[in-house]
């Protein structure tokens, strides 16, 4: 409950802050849609010349697409500012207040700034992944509905625990430029069924740097009919990356030298 | 209480060859340097104590701070902070202490402080009638009542300041580290800033390690100084014995009634002989003072005769040269 407080006062000020750099809020909701529109417009292209992809239809594959478009918006408006700072404020020392404050400073890094003007092109992908679920044309339970949606926030926590992997070794290095290129170039992988991959690009993108598990594990145990091996493999993967991101993080921390005064 | 013994803490830091050779050379093998930040350093304070860190710049003292209030790992050594390890960084502790950095600002910078404040009573858990009690208070001794619903950034330096502090001790610690807390200040603002600390020690009894290059901060808050050089600590004790042990020179300065004409002949081993106006002064050491007083006495004769202690800055700038313990 404290942290639920103390997120509700991330949340205000955040958007307080926002609101004051009115250019900016729209900017930013225009280029939002544009990367909707560039993503969503691709498939619909890739379908005038197959009826199939990765042994999705149309269909299935937008609410595949609509479903990383939803876990890109979420990442944006939570995660992202917070993640673009964190190694400056490794490098700047800037971590040294956060470090005496009695709360995980994980938590402060990761969630203090709220974008507030991604907070509407989030809805506009809840919208969007809405409107795919009403056009799949293969009938799904609520239970099924809300087990996907589950799954769907767990590929976004996930993506979350990747790419701090890809940030705490700024610790030590000092920059983490190759690292974070290194992650969105690795992160195209969310965005392709993972059927498409195969051999140790599959097992790469499945286990080591599970990106497959974040949007294309959770559609095909949707769309069916999977193995309950499929689930287990996502549950201890994620676990497994929670896991390791923490014990890194600490790794960080003790490594921190802050920066001179 | 604080307990520090032989603590000692290195970085290491890569190093470069000038030039874009050294910048290939620093890519396929890199060199490092072992920088000693603090070596052996012991000492205790006790609770109520206000201790002021001396030092050059990179002597060591932020080191020593930031091992203290649990954001670095020292290399060696052992650190008790009101019982806990600082580094294990246990919310129990971290409850207790404040820190404050001068040069670093902790509260959000495009809201007012007020905001901030609401969210620091969340964080350190401070129940609704202290945290109205020292926002009252606080807001009072620091005259910033005003301030307080505007935002950050549109404060003055100074102003910006008292609120820093107001925040970091809304919580009412027991421990407060001030790194250079009148930096850049003007001389209003520091002085403010003083019977700030002054005041609240007065009250609330907390221990504050103080590091700053202000003289004056020291000399009015901190009765107990630790003198740090190249990371080891060569002076613990009282700020009045430094001055009365190592002060080493003197000023001896006598008063004519007429305006003096010329610079008299005086020997120079006998110490450095200046004037101006209708004053000698002459500065020398404590072992040559009755020599050089006697020379000079024989020569003349003033209307006044004092004798002063050096100024506190050189003596301790003498004192951290010759690193003397």
């Amino acid at each position: 409950m404290r942290y639920l407080r103390l997120y509700l006062h991330f949340l205000r000020f955040s958007f307080s802050r926002a609101m004051e750099f009115r250019l900016d809020f729209f900017f930013k909701i225009i280029m939002d849609c544009m990367f909707y529109v560039v993503n969503l417009g691709f498939y619909k292209i890739l379908f005038l010349t197959t009826p199939m992809l990765a042994g999705w239809s149309e269909d299935q594959t937008m609410v595949f697409v609509s479903s990383y478009l939803l876990v890109d918006a979420l990442h944006m408006t939570v995660f992202a500012s917070n993640m673009w700072m964190i190694p400056f404020s490794i490098n700047r020392g800037d971590l040294d207040s956060y470090l005496t404050r009695p709360v995980s400073t994980l938590f402060f890094v990761s969630l203090r700034d709220f974008a507030a003007n991604s907070f509407i092109n989030l809805l506009m992908a809840i919208g969007i992944f809405a409107y795919t679920l009403m056009n799949l044309k293969a009938p799904y339970t609520t239970g099924q509905l809300l087990f996907y949606v589950g799954c769907i926030l767990n590929g976004w926590l996930l993506h979350y625990v990747l790419q701090m992997i890809f940030i705490i070794p700024v610790f030590w290095t000092q920059s983490s430029r190759g690292f974070s290129d290194f992650f969105f170039s690795m992160g195209v992988a969310i965005e392709r069924p993972d059927l498409v991959y195969r051999g140790v690009l599959r097992w790469l993108l499945t286990l080591v740097l599970p990106f497959a598990l974040i949007v294309s594990f959770p559609a095909r145990l949707f769309f069916g009919p999977e193995t309950p091996h499929l689930f287990l493999h996502l549950v201890f993967v994620t676990l497994a990356a929670w896991g390791f991101m923490l014990w890194f993080w600490k790794k960080g921390l003790r490594a921190y030298s802050s920066a001179s005064s | 209480m604080i307990e520090v013994t032989g603590l000692s803490k290195t970085f290491k830091v890569s190093t470069k060859e000038p030039g874009l050779m050294g910048s290939l050379r620093g890519l396929v093998k890199r060199k490092y340097i072992t920088k000693a930040a603090l070596q052996n350093v012991s000492l205790k304070v006790q609770q109520g104590e206000m201790v002021g860190l001396i030092g050059a710049n990179g002597a060591g003292k932020t080191t020593l701070v930031k091992i203290l209030a649990g954001i670095i790992h020292p290399t060696e050594g052992q650190v008790s902070v009101l019982g806990h390890n600082p580094w294990d960084r246990n919310d129990q502790l971290r409850r207790q202490m404040a820190l404050i950095m001068g040069q670093k600002a902790q509260l959000w910078y495009d809201l007012p402080a007020l905001d901030s404040y609401m969210l620091l009573k969340e964080i350190y858990q401070i129940p609704d009638a202290l945290y109205k009690q020292q926002i009252e208070f606080l807001s009072d001794v620091l005259q910033i009542k005003d301030q307080l619903k505007v935002q950050v950034r549109k404060l003055s330096l100074g102003e910006r300041m008292k609120v820093e502090l107001m925040g970091a001790l809304l919580h009412r610690p027991n421990v407060v580290y001030l790194d250079e807390p009148t930096i850049g200040l003007d001389l209003m603002a520091q002085k403010a800033v003083r019977k700030f600390l002054k005041d609240y020690q007065r009250e609330f009894k907390p221990i504050i390690l103080l590091t700053s290059h202000y003289m004056e901060d020291i000399k009015e808050l901190c009765p107990r100084v630790v003198l740090i050089k190249s990371g080891g600590l060569i002076y613990d004790g009282a700020l009045t014995t430094i001055q009365k042990q190592f002060g080493e020179r003197k000023k001896l300065v006598l008063t004519f009634e007429e305006k003096l004409t010329a610079l008299p002949e005086f020997p120079a081993e006998l110490g450095l002989l200046e004037m101006s106006e209708n004053k000698l002064s002459l500065t020398t050491s404590r072992a040559l003072l009755n020599s050089a007083m006697d020379v000079l006495l024989k020569k003349f004769q003033p209307q006044d005769v004092t004798i002063q202690d050096p100024p506190i800055e050189e003596v301790i700038e003498d004192f951290l040269q010759k690193g003397r313990a």
